[in-house]
């Protein structure tokens, strides 16, 4: 469960102060796959990071499966990010220099898992995406859906709890999109993962069990 | 994390071949240079094994020679009277090659039924007291020698350890420019100077009267005055009725050589520095300027659960990867040199300048990197991953 209690996000640069998130209170059970819509620059990845842990409200308590957070920038809370969350980007973020099946082994590096051991777990998460014939490709030669796969295997190669995924179909077409929500789906469904996913599209958003919309930093449904 | 890495620079190697190549030449330079300094350095720490300081030597010219009796007689004195002055410490003939000189006498044989290959010099009864020479084994010259049945003769230790152990010396009768008896062993003595290596060398035997022997080296008292060599001066021109002869201050000739030396030393030092400081800017920047490419990988790394100092030893680890391989294929050119024995260089400076440069390079590249991948293992991960 991820509970958010007043939380308020200000950007302080030198000339502005922009507030993303005014005061929002939010809690996401246990199996729940949530969605969060909003027209561009109205707190949407800013929320997503608050919950990730890896941005810090200026004001507001965050509690993650009932621990709160105090600390940001303690070993202690890469390591939970490491063991129970899962993240997925608009831009997938993988590192071109590396293998499909390396990029996919990284957060289990982290997890001082043994190299064989990595490669098993790597191997049966990209099958669960159905690339695990394009395992030595390099990013570069895949298709944005078949990178988004790949991206999602990442995700949830360590049995996270919870997956984050910010607008992870955003820079897909409508039928890769689609195989990426089914994936979504049955993951929420099939291994009870919580869910948060910002997208913009309405018709994936539907298909979720519930929909949140930010308007301007705040909450409005 | 080690195997991570080491597949992330392989597949990064283009832009990992530059830094690569940087090191490999920056390591070579410092081999070379430092194979040159260490060279020089372990010859100056080597013992002279003679005394320069307060040593005089009046250089003579005794030719043409009319009165052979006359001028044997003259030596004679010219030594007593220099030895009865009381500045005078000791006073002894040595031959044509002096000390710090450039001249040399040398030779070889095997007429022994073992190589022996010697740089010679001939000293009087007095000379090692006069030159402050360390006797090891046997005996100076004495007056026994004089009409001894063969010809005396002191070798230096390292003459002895090259062709004599195991030998008998005393009993023996060499032939080494002649019939000789081996009568004394004396330790070190680099009559090259500081920056010499030390060579096989014996003393022959030669008398006050001798004409062979025309140079006088004088031990004058510590503190002694310049004014007084005014005073020898007027006295060997007095006695030797000429005025072709020169008198060298030991210590200046030693000085003035080792200067010769230790210019062209601290001119490569500081191109060496140069060199140290171009290559640390150069990592520098390389580094500053992966990092600031690569800054939403560090956000990324960061998300999926990379503690800081991960961060910061992926790229330190990242880094020194890429130099020990320069460093080594470096060290696999470096070392063909004492193996081949390109130069008559003794193998232990080839060794000693190839640690040194690793050792060098190890340390500029570790702090080189240590900063910038600090800097990164600080990136939020938030702004780097939204920076994309
Ligand atoms: N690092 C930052 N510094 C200053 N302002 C920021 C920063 N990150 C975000 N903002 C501002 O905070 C607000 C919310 O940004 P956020 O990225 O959360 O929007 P979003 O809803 O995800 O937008 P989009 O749909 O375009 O991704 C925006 O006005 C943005 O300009
Ligand atoms: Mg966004």
């Amino acid at each position: 469960m991820i509970l958010l209690k007043d939380v308020t996000k200000v950007y302080q640069t030198k000339t502005i102060e922009t507030t993303a998130l005014n005061n929002i209170s939010l809690e996401v059970p246990t199996g729940e796959f949530l969605s969060i819509m909003g027209p561009s620059g109205c707190g949407k990845s800013t929320l997503l990071n608050i919950m990730g842990m890896i941005d810090e409200p200026t004001s507001g308590q965050v509690a993650i499966q009932g621990q709160a957070v105090s600390d940001y920038h303690t070993k202690a809370v890469a390591r939970f990010r490491n063991e129970k969350l899962g993240f997925i980007f608009q831009s997938f973020h993988l590192i071109n220099e590396l293998p499909v099946i390396d990029n996919v082994e990284l957060p289990l590096i982290y997890r001082r898992i043994s190299g064989k051991k990595r490669r098993e777990m790597a191997q049966t998460a990209l099958e669960q995406v159905g690339l695990k014939n394009r395992m030595k490709h390099f990013p570069g030669q895949l298709s944005g859906g078949q990178k988004q796969r790949v991206a999602i295997a990442r995700a949830i190669v360590g049995q996270p709890n919870i997956i984050l995924a910010d607008e992870p179909t955003g820079n897909l077409d409508s039928v890769m999109g689609n195989e990426i929500m089914e994936i979504l789906l049955n993951l929420n469904k099939e291994l009870g993962t919580t869910i948060v996913m910002v997208t913009h599209d309405e018709t994936m958003a539907r298909k979720t069990h519930r929909l949140v919309r930010l308007f301007d930093g705040s909450q409005v449904l | 994390m080690t195997r991570h890495i080491l597949r992330l620079i392989w597949n990064k190697k283009r832009s990992n071949a530059l830094l690569f190549l940087e090191i490999f030449f920056a390591f070579l330079i410092l081999f070379a240079v430092f194979t040159i300094v260490t060279r020089y350095m372990r010859m100056y720490q080597s013992p002279l094994g003679f005394q320069t300081e307060n040593i005089w030597i009046v250089h003579m010219n005794l030719n043409p020679v009319t009165d052979t009796t006359a001028t044997q007689d003259m030596k004679v004195r010219l030594k007593q009277e220099l030895k009865a002055l009381p500045e005078v410490e000791s006073a002894s003939y040595s031959g044509f090659v002096t000390p710090i000189s450039n001249s040399s006498w040398s030779t070889s044989s095997d007429d022994n039924g073992f190589e022996i290959s010697t740089h010679m010099m001939y000293g009087d009864l007095d000379y090692m007291e006069t030159m402050g020479i360390n006797l090891v084994q046997g005996r100076w010259f004495n007056e026994s020698d004089r009409d001894a049945r063969y010809q005396p003769l002191i070798i230096s230790k390292k003459l002895f350890d090259e062709s004599f152990k195991g030998r008998n010396l005393t009993d023996s009768i060499y032939d080494i420019n002649g019939e000789k008896r081996i009568v004394g062993v004396i330790d070190h003595f680099k009559y090259k100077g500081d920056f010499a290596e030390e060579v096989n060398l014996s003393f022959f035997y030669g008398e006050d009267k001798t004409l062979d022997l025309p140079n006088l080296h004088l031990r004058v008292a510590p503190g002694t005055p310049a004014a007084f060599e005014e005073e020898v001066n007027t006295l060997v021109a007095d006695i030797t009725k000429r005025n072709d002869f020169r008198i060298e201050h030991l210590q200046t000739t030693r000085e003035s050589r080792a200067r010769q030396v230790w210019i062209p030393i601290i001119a490569l030092l500081s191109i060496c520095g140069f060199l140290v400081i171009n290559v640390s800017m150069g990592l520098f920047g390389i580094l500053w300027y992966t990092i600031s490419k690569r800054r939403s990988e560090i956000g990324l790394r960061r998300t999926l659960g990379a503690s800081k100092s991960e961060i910061t030893l992926q790229f330190v680890g990242e880094i020194l990867v890429v130099c020990l391989g320069g460093i080594i294929l470096g060290a696999i050119f470096a070392v063909q040199f004492p193996l081949l024995n390109v130069f008559p260089i003794e193998s232990i400076n080839y060794y000693l300048a190839m640690i040194f440069s690793a050792a060098l390079i190890l340390i500029l590249v570790v702090s080189c990197a240590f900063y910038p991948s600090q800097q990164a293992a600080r990136i939020h991960p938030a702004l780097a991953l939204h920076e994309e």
